[in-house]
């Protein structure tokens, strides 16, 4: 197999990889939002229980929580395994990073100062309008870097999606790698990741540019 | 690229024919010493040696692998020296004639026309058979109902390997072929209903369908073949010894303790069932 056969064969995975990618962050960043917020509430029982959610997301292997997501309702309720493996995986993908995404949300909101809501009420703003039109604008913007941290991670996790069988660009490689014995396929591997994470660096770097209004 | 697979390609021939001439000149001296002493027979297995597992050169450059490591064993058991021939593959039979090796032992898949032949064929001790593993009430009855069926196999087994070569027209009716990186999610994918049959070797699918109800084995093989061990026509004797030395091995656990350092082919070991 020569080298544009193994590019092409892999690219068919990316795709795959892309639409984990994707969807992944489409749930995940709203959910992320859903659940800092959950985490911050005034009702102890409410931010307890979401705390201890967050400590076993953040606690356990993604790949066992792929593995639990997948094949759990089956050997828990006998219920059938999904033949499309998307589904699981973007579920399972979606809610581990919504508990890293809701801790980075939770750091930046409680980085803005009291004073700062103290003079929101006394301009006659609603706690919505205080939230939306005050503080989160400033909390996108220094919270920026560590999503894109996560981000960058989440390109190179898609590739444990091999462990439910999605044949993704990695899983792909894998198998080239095995019936040709070559280490070629990871090499291309490597390199379509680094792209990846080249352009993701690059559009996050714009976007940071573009929040940098203030100074 | 192509230059440096020439350069590759003849380094393997000068060091192939430097071994062949090496063990060459020892087989002969060997030979006529045992005619002096008959005391300490020399046996020489005669391998592939570009046969991994089974038997290949390791990174010192000696002689290795799973029927090698068993031969070097049995030999212990029956006080011979042990020693290991390189045979040109498409001349096994020949050279175990010419005496160059007593037996060939190497991986071989046992066919009928060795032993019409009149060669000495041992007890099959590996089964690279691949059988379609289904749910009971499934309607599934032979290879070629999965057509459009989504069939799961484990990455880096025979099964793979085979479906990618020698029944790739088989796979390419498959609806769908699921690569998983084990044999026990092959199989939960199926019992979870996400395939509708599992590719595998036989010993595995025998042994899954004993231990989990719910599952039955086509009647069909695929690929179906077995290894053994070839002896001369008239060396039954040498062929009963060697056997009987295995199933020594077997019974005090070296051969299972050998076995274990190969694990891609332990399940099909027909010796540890």
């Amino acid at each position: 197999m020569d080298l544009l056969t193994m590019i092409a064969k892999m690219s068919e995975g990316l795709g795959r990889t892309c639409a984990i990618f994707f969807l992944t962050l489409l749930f995940s960043l709203p959910l992320g939002m859903i659940v800092a917020l959950l985490r911050m509430s005034k009702s102890k029982v409410v931010s307890g229980v979401v705390r201890f959610i967050i400590s076993v997301l953040r606690g356990t292997p993604l790949m066992l929580q792929l593995l639990a997501v997948t094949y759990g309702p089956y050997y828990l309720f006998g219920i059938s395994i999904s033949r499309n493996k998307l589904i699981p995986v973007v579920i399972a993908f979606a809610i581990n990073y919504a508990a890293y995404f809701a801790e980075i949300y939770r750091g930046g909101i409680e980085s803005i100062p009291v004073g700062q809501y103290e003079a929101a009420q006394v301009l006659g703003f609603t706690k919505a309008q205080t939230f939306l039109r005050i503080v989160l604008p400033q909390v996108v913007k220094r919270i920026l870097p560590s999503v894109t941290n996560e981000i960058i991670t989440l390109v190179k996790d898609t590739s444990i999606a091999f462990t439910v069988s999605y044949q993704e660009m990695f899983t792909i490689g894998k198998q080239i790698a095995n019936s040709q014995t070559s280490f070629l396929p990871f090499v291309v591997a490597g390199v379509f990741y680094f792209a990846f994470n080249a352009i993701v660096d690059f559009v996050m770097g714009k976007a940071e540019k573009a929040m940098d209004y203030y100074k | 690229m192509k230059k440096l697979i020439a350069l590759l390609l003849a380094l393997t021939l000068v060091f192939a024919l430097a071994a062949c001439g090496e063990t060459a000149t020892t087989e002969t001296t060997e030979t006529t010493e045992t005619t002096e002493t008959a005391e300490a027979r020399t046996f020489v297995m005669g391998i592939d040696a570009e046969y991994p597992p089974f038997s290949y050169i390791d990174d010192n450059g000696e002689y290795t692998g799973f029927d090698v490591e068993v031969c070097k064993a049995a030999c212990e058991k029956l006080g011979w020296d042990f020693q290991v021939f390189g045979v040109n593959w498409d001349e096994k039979l020949i050279q175990l004639d010419a005496g160059e090796c007593d037996c060939v032992w190497s991986g071989m898949t046992i066919l009928d026309s060795m032993k019409e032949s009149g060669y000495v064929i041992s007890e099959p001790y590996y089964d690279n058979t691949q059988v379609i593993l289904v749910k009971e009430d499934s309607d599934i009855a032979s290879s070629a109902d999965l057509a459009g069926k989504a069939v799961a196999v484990q990455l880096g087994t025979s099964g793979e390997a085979l479906l990618q070569g020698d029944l790739a027209d088989l796979a390419a009716t498959f609806g769908e072929t699921v690569t998983c990186d084990s044999f026990l999610k092959c199989f939960t994918e199926l019992g979870g209903g996400a395939v509708d049959a599992v590719f595998v070797d036989m010993p595995v699918a025998v042994a899954y369908a004993a231990q989990n109800e719910g599952f039955k084995i086509i009647d069909e093989q695929l690929g179906a073949e077995q290894y053994g061990i070839a002896f001369r026509a008239d060396d039954a004797e040498t062929c009963a010894a060697i056997e009987g030395a295995v199933a020594e091995l077997v019974a005090d656990g070296t051969y299972a303790a050998i076995a274990e350092k190969y694990p891609d082919i332990v399940n099909n070991l027909l010796f540890l069932q």
